[in-house]
């Protein structure tokens, strides 16, 4: 960057360090600044944080001490089945094909299911791995291996049983559209390292868009700036990215040179600092476009780390996100979110069956996660990177039985009672499975952890009290685990 | 806080603070002690906690006994009032705020407590919620300064900041920001080469002439619908998974010519939450209601519709004290307000209001109005509509007394259910049990001496009201059967249905359509076209759907008396293939079979004058099919005898509900809200549109201010509760309010011209370091304002200067150019067709707006997704939006017909970059500016002519297309 231009910066930012002073020194109402934008009063219960309106992603210090320094979230978009997958019950393969007994039916709301259904024991083989004999199903052959790097919980649970509303909840702590995801928060608590990328990436697989739309990773009354960017590994990796066809990155420079020299004058004759700041975001804009292009260019890796996650070039896919997840990860991005859609298995059509369709999906995951990990781990990152996987609720035990009639293929309903995610890295306890579900894999019974549960215990893994990382809208301070929703607790006993 | 903690305010921070252009001696509540509770008290001792049983929150609380027995406040002995022992106290376990909770107050906020209880412990209700008062300014130093009496008030606070105004701006300046201002566009290089020529003879009248005619110009109402738009969540989608395309871009028009025929904003109101419940609502009075049917609708397989329903009422709720009373309700659903004086059953008295409508959350929508094609059809095809309704009521109703007489069970009745169990329980109820698959038929059997009349009533399973209500129940068609002692069936012609009342997408005659007998009532279904039908699995039925929210009873009347002879029964089929959320059975669970013997119903169906009106009736919705219309979601509202209960939620969940309540307002804002009879949803629409409410003028004002200035006198517009930011000139706030209702009588273009008129919005924004200093986010308008333009003014900016931008008006929602891949819904085939031609190039207001996917460059420049009301886009200024005005192809495309335009002016390069920063800036660049350009245009053309094929991908003449790319990317056009 040219030297005036650091040297403008430098005295925009005293000049916003005055402001902030000021501010400071000053009642409400009177900075520009998002944090009395809000109306300061409501900051009341929790711990204000100053950002700074030209540069709102700096990196900023989370108040406790945070092991996890980044979040990768996959999220099966669709709801996998606990019952095929990690959480073994020999009960309920017992009563595979009885009828559902009434009890369980009772006082239940269903999507699909009518009346009685038939139990459904688990349609693969389990068996125990790893020093710590966590069960795994035959379906995901390479994360066996990993299984004492990973921390599963069985306990989780939700109260949305529909597909939109149950992963807004996942992604935000609130079934309606309008709040802030994760994601939002952690950018907005922690800012981002990697100033010429966005703090807060979502990349997704499987032909779709999460069913809840893009406000799964939206910044609801947060800021928009903390919204999460999808970025693509197919095509532009960023909306807009790449010059126009015929303008070079030099025809670029020059006529930014020209545009920075313009708006100087510009800010100088108005004395608006909001001018400074914005040639700023053209700078980072120009440094993102090399930034992020060299980010999303996967021909830079060897050929054994393609093997390692079986990655397919040029297509939009899971194994490719995971390592797009990777190299976003070494760059500092606070925040990537992945979606991998299609893990709906009702059973309507061989592909969203428990046999073929899930099958194949856990073929497509199987080892690009395991080499995600595994990745991480060698590079040392597994330590300061929370991995997540998981849905948006469980499956039932019983099979599903749509318009009151068995389907010639086998699938289960939506189960908010229980479902299994897992952890890793990030100051989560490796080798650990948390928590347990009925004896038919039905219902959360032993250490239940509901979603506001796993989202304080995510933001205490990123050195946030949750009930004090705050932002004052609808005149209450708000924050990811839901004030309307009391007795959320850390999980400390996922911890290392 | 520093101020509030002094006692003594400098007259600088008193008029920053806005309430009190003079300081006075006295402690007020408001300013002095409010803060105070609320910083350190009402988080425990609100309306949500009351810690002890106290809060502070409501005046008559303060003065009671606490559960210690201690009164918190008593008005002028400090001593004993047991807040200041407990705020002064040393003892960790008696000191309030408990540490864990809190710091200590500081000895100047312990001083303003003492103080206020000695002299009396006043209260005063928030400043919103206490009417509007003038005030008269005197006493200014430069009388002459302002032109609008609104300027008097800016003036005073600039003068008791020991400021001064900044000067007058530039015509340039002026005119970009007024023209953005009013109409959302650039002014034209020839419009401001004329006003620069008029205001030197007669600047008052070339300042009036301008917005005069900006006010006249169509593009005024594009420009202001946006800002409305934002607050109705508009959108051209339902919005959840699926996210399919919803018709209700007609209203979106309507608010474009209500802002231009300058509709006067009380009328605005009332139209919008009311209109349907208006004597003879014309068709725009209708359409005007789909401001509250832009809630969404979830369309997701195995979704509870009655979740979505009561989530679309809570959020008609939220809507309306955000967008007309700037009040945080939403909180109320749970428990009283935590900072006002509002409390929790308040919230459902008012979702009483909003209760009533027929919407239910289905897949099509339902129930909407039929728009004709026509203009000057709409307003007869509504009164055909409404007159045929009221017909169907009539013919309904005039069989209630007569459905009220004797009933009696089949004998020897059979009961043989196609699936599940079915048995009679008490009172001759039929209880039907088990797995029933669609399309179940229910069959019951019996005989009796002499049918005139049979009755089927249904109940909700669960007696108890408080869990309605339940899973719908839908007869979808019904058969009648005669079964002789051989067993054979003849099958019973029908002539009439009378239900309890009328509700839902189904006329009751549908029920008995099919073949042979059933031939004559085909023509009542629901047509095959009908969006729910394929999700919904019926076109007809009797029962209630998706949801029964309570007893309902159907009379079906035979067209001749039915004698059963020794061995002959009847048989009643009831087929049920409705389905809600696609995936749950409307089965009927509790219902009973009755039959009448009087012959009254024979001689009713006979009766000549009814069987005129069923003529009549057929001949009008003949009339009705026969008007080319579309269908757009409105507000309708369910017969008071079809009324649902309202109930009190428990913690706002609505599984778990409470005592009854009836529709009311809030008693703190009531005013002389009706309390003699039962309030409808138009009394309340009044009740906020009258000048008697104390905040809609404000909330309205400060949003016009808002708009042009950056923020509002109250920032948080969406807020004007205890928890948001003071106004920062009260006096300025109700002189406009006052203004707005009395003089102005709720004319928006009246109000919006006399600001931007004003010496205060014609001041230059160039601002001194010292001023800056001062009050960086000129708060006190000592300069004029200066801010980035919003996302669809950029677009539209683009297009005006590059001479692309289609002038068309209204119509269905278009698809300008954007990247592939960015829709991605899933289930959902609808795919971004590109529009071609003009619609191209249409203003960013008409784009198609997707919720789960919104229009990139909007988005990135902090438009809303639209899934909720927004009433303010916090402005952002990020690499993603600068990545776009110099990258989209759109903008682009609009670079180089700029380019074009440039080189139409003039043969010479400078005269040519001169025209292309004037068009997009409306600045006259100086020569050290234009001197730049024309070296980069130097430097441009040494690349470009030594790559000739490179230069082709951009345009006939490359360096001037990335000039032009420059200067629209420059930040004087980006900002207004």
């Amino acid at each position: 960057m040219k030297d005036y231009l650091q040297a403008e910066l430098r005295h925009a930012s005293i000049q916003h360090t005055t402001r902030r002073h000021f501010l400071s020194k000053c009642t409400t109402g009177l900075g520009a600044m998002w944090l009395s934008t809000l109306g300061e009063k409501a900051w009341g219960a929790g711990v204000p944080l100053l950002k700074d309106p030209a540069n709102p992603l700096a990196p900023s210090l989370s108040l406790l001490p945070g092991k996890a320094k980044r979040v990768i979230y996959l999220h099966m978009a669709g709801a996998p089945s606990q019952h095929e997958l990690f959480d073994y019950k020999p009960e309920l393969k017992k009563l595979n094909g009885l009828p559902c007994p009434q009890e369980y039916l009772e006082g239940k709301q269903f999507a699909f299911i009518q009346g009685t259904p038939r139990m459904l024991g688990p349609l693969y083989d389990f068996k125990q791995y790893g020093q710590s004999g966590a069960w795994v199903s035959d379906l995901l052959p390479h994360f066996s291996t990993v299984v004492d790097d990973v921390c599963f919980v069985k306990s989780m649970h939700t109260d949305q049983f529909n597909h939109g509303p149950a992963q807004l909840l996942v992604h935000t702590g609130s079934q309606n559209p309008g709040a802030p995801s994760i994601g939002a928060w952690a950018t907005y608590g922690l800012g981002s390292i990697n100033q010429n990328l966005p703090g807060f990436i979502v990349l997704t697989s499987g032909g779709k868009n999460p069913d809840a739309g893009k406000s799964v990773w939206g910044s609801g009354y947060l800021p928009s700036v903390y919204q999460g960017v999808q970025c693509r590994s197919e095509g532009e990796p960023v909306l807009y990215l790449e010059n126009p066809p015929g303008v070079s990155r030099d025809v670029r420079r020059k006529s930014l040179d020209v545009l920075d020299r313009l708006n100087q004058k510009i800010a100088t004759e108005t004395g608006d600092p909001e001018t400074i700041t914005r040639i700023a975001q053209y700078e980072m804009a120009y440094r993102m476009q090399m930034h992020a292009t060299d980010a999303f260019d996967l021909s830079r890796e060897s050929a054994a780390t393609h093997a390692m996650y079986a990655t397919e070039p040029g297509k939009e896919s899971f194994a490719n996100n995971c390592l797009l997840a990777r190299r976003l990860a070494e760059r500092g991005v606070r925040y990537i979110q992945l979606f991998d859609w299609g893990w709906d298995s009702h059973g309507t059509d061989a592909s969203t069956s428990l046999k073929e369709g899930l099958a194949g999906l856990c073929k497509r995951i199987d080892q690009p996660m395991t080499a995600l990990l595994q990745d991480l781990k060698q590079r040392g990152m597994l330590e300061d990177t929370l991995v997540i996987w998981g849905g948006e609720f469980g499956r039932t035990p019983m099979q599903e039985n749509r318009g009151g009639v068995e389907s010639s293929f086998i699938g289960r309903d939506h189960n908010p009672g229980g479902f299994t995610i897992w952890m890793a890295g990030g100051g989560v306890k490796s080798g650990l499975t948390y928590g347990e579900t009925d004896p038919i894999g039905y219902e959360a019974m032993v250490d239940k952890v509901s979603l506001h549960d796993l989202h304080a215990t995510m933001l205490s893994l990123m050195g946030f009290d949750h009930e004090k990382l705050n932002f004052p809208f609808q005149g209450v301070p708000q924050r990811l685990t839901n004030i309307t929703k009391p007795g959320t607790k850390v999980i400390k006993g996922l911890f290392a | 806080m520093v101020s509030l903690k002094n006692v003594a305010l400098s007259t600088v921070q008193c008029t920053l603070l806005g309430l009190f252009p003079v300081c006075a001696k006295d402690v007020t509540f408001n300013r002095d002690i409010r803060p105070i509770f609320t910083k350190h008290c009402t988080a425990c001792h609100g309306g949500v906690k009351e810690a002890g049983g106290i809060s502070l929150v409501f005046h008559e609380r303060i003065l009671q006994e606490g559960e210690s027995g201690n009164i918190a406040v008593v008005p002028g002995k400090p001593e004993t009032s047991e807040l200041i022992k407990r705020v002064k106290s040393k003892d960790p376990d008696y000191v309030m705020p408990q540490p864990k909770h809190g710091p200590a107050l500081a000895a100047s906020e312990i001083a303003l407590l003492e103080q206020w209880i000695s002299q009396g412990a006043n209260w005063e209700e928030h400043w919103s919620f206490v009417n509007p008062r003038e005030i008269i300014i005197s006493d200014l130093k430069n009388e002459k300064w302002p032109t609008q009496p609104l300027d008097r008030f800016v003036l005073h606070g600039i003068e008791a900041a020991g400021l001064a105004p900044s000067a007058e701006a530039e015509p340039s300046e002026w005119l970009r920001r007024v023209s953005f201002d009013l109409i959302g566009l650039p002014p034209s290089v020839e419009l401001l080469d004329q006003f620069s020529e008029e205001i030197k003879t007669n600047p008052a009248q070339a300042h009036a002439q301008v917005v005069d005619e900006l006010l006249a110009s169509p593009a005024y109402g594009e420009r202001w619908a946006t800002v409305w738009l934002d607050l109705a969540r508009f959108a051209d989608t339902y919005g959840f998974e699926k996210d399919p395309h919803r018709d209700i871009w007609p209203y979106r028009d309507w608010v474009v010519r209500a802002f231009n025929q300058d509709m006067p904003y009380d009328q605005f109101t009332i139209e919008q939450l009311a209109g349907d419940l208006l004597p003879q609502p014309t068709a725009d009075q209708l359409l005007a209601t789909a401001f509250h049917r832009n809630t969404q609708t979830n369309s997701e397989g195995g979704t509870d519709d009655e979740e979505f329903r009561v989530a679309a009422v809570i959020d008609r709720i939220s809507t309306v004290w955000t967008t007309w009373q700037a009040t945080t309700f939403g909180c109320v659903q749970c428990h009283s307000h935590p900072y006002d004086p509002i409390k929790h059953e308040e919230f459902y008295e008012f979702m009483a209001f909003f209760n009533q409508t027929e919407d239910t959350d289905l897949n099509d929508d339902f129930p909407k109005m039929r728009l004709a094609n026509d203009p000057g059809k709409r307003d007869q095809l509504v009164q055909l509509v409404q007159e045929n309704k009221n017909l169907r009521d009539a013919l309904n109703a005039s069989a209630k007394d007569l459905a009220q007489s004797e009933w009696k069970l089949l004998d020897e009745m059979e009961l043989k259910p196609e699936h599940g169990t079915m048995h009679v329980a008490d009172g001759g109820f039929i209880i039907s049990e088990g797995t029933l698959p669609f399309g179940s038929t229910h069959r019951v059997s019996g005989k009796a001496p002499a049918i005139n009349a049979l009755r089927l009533s249904i109940l909700p399973k669960n007696p108890d009201p408080k869990t309605w209500p339940e899973m719908g129940a839908l007869v979808t068609q019904l058969i009648v059967e005669k079964i002789s002692a051989t067993g054979e069936r003849g099958q019973v012609s029908m002539a009439d249905v009378i239900a309890d009342h009328l509700v839902g997408p189904f006329d009751p005659l549908s029920v008995l359509a099919g073949d042979g007998a059933g031939e004559k009532f085909k023509k009542y279904q629901s047509p095959a076209s009908w969006n729910g039908g394929p999700d919904v699995g019926a076109v007809g039925g009797v029962g209630e759907f998706p949801k029964l929210f309570g007893p309902r009873w159907f009379v079906f009347v035979p067209d001749e008396r039915l004698d059963l002879a020794d061995g002959e029964r009847i048989e009643i089929s009831m087929r049920q293939d409705a389905r809600a959320g696609e995936s749950q059975g409307t089965h009927l669970r509790r219902f009973k079979i009755e039959v009448s013997t009087s012959d009254a119903w024979q001689a009713m169906i006979r009766d000549p004058g009814r069987k005129e009106n069923w003529a009549a009736f057929d001949a009008r919705r003949e009339q009705i099919d026969g008007i080319q219309a579309m269908e757009v979601p409105i507000m309708r509202e369910r017969a008071t005898v079809g009324s649902r209960e309202t109930r009190a939620f428990i913690r706002g969940n609505r599984i778990t509900k409470d005592q009854l309540v009836t529709a009311g307002v809030p008693e703190l804002l009531q005013g002389s809200f009706p309390q003699d009879k039962p309030a409808t949803r138009l009394d309340m629409a009044r009740w906020i549109a009258s000048d008697e409410n104390p905040l809609t003028a404000r909330v309205m004002i400060n949003r016009l201010w808002g708009q042009l200035f950056g923020h509002g006198i109250v920032e948080t517009m969406e807020d004007f509760g205890t928890s948001g930011t003071l106004p920062t000139d009260l006096a300025l706030l109700d002189h406009l309010a006052l203004r707005f209702e009395n003089e102005n009588a709720w004319s928006v273009k009246k109000a919006l011209r006399e600001m931007v008129l004003s010496s205060t919005y014609r001041q230059t924004h160039r601002v001194s370091k010292e001023l800056l200093e001062k009050d960086p986010n000129n708060r006190l308008l000592a300069r004029g304002p200066r801010n980035r333009l919003g996302g669809e003014m950029i677009r539209d900016q683009a297009l005006a200067v590059s001479g692309l931008l289609s002038p068309k008006l209204f119509g269905p929602p278009v698809f300008p150019p954007q990247p592939k891949g960015v829709w991605g819904s899933v289930y959902s085939g609808a795919s971004w067709n590109e529009s071609t031609g003009e619609d191209r190039f249409r203003r960013g207001l008409y784009t198609y707006t997707k919720r789960t996917s919104g229009f990139p460059g909007f988005l990135t420049f902090d438009a809303p997704s639209r899934d909720v009301c927004s009433a303010r886009r916090i402005v952002s200024n990020t690499p993603l939006q600068a990545l776009i005005t110099m990258n989209d192809p759109a903008h682009l495309e609009a670079a180089a017909a700029l380019a074009t335009r440039m080189k139409a002016q003039s043969q010479d390069l400078r005269e040519q970059i001169a025209f292309g920063a004037l068009a997009s800036t409306q600045k006259a660049f100086d020569a050290a500016m234009l001197d730049e350009l024309i070296k980069l245009h130097q430097q441009l053309k040494t690349t470009y002519d030594a790559s000739p094929d490179e230069a082709k991908k951009i345009g006939d003449d490359a360096p001037l297309v990335i000039i032009a790319n420059t200067l629209m990317n420059m930040d004087a056009a980006l900002s207004k």
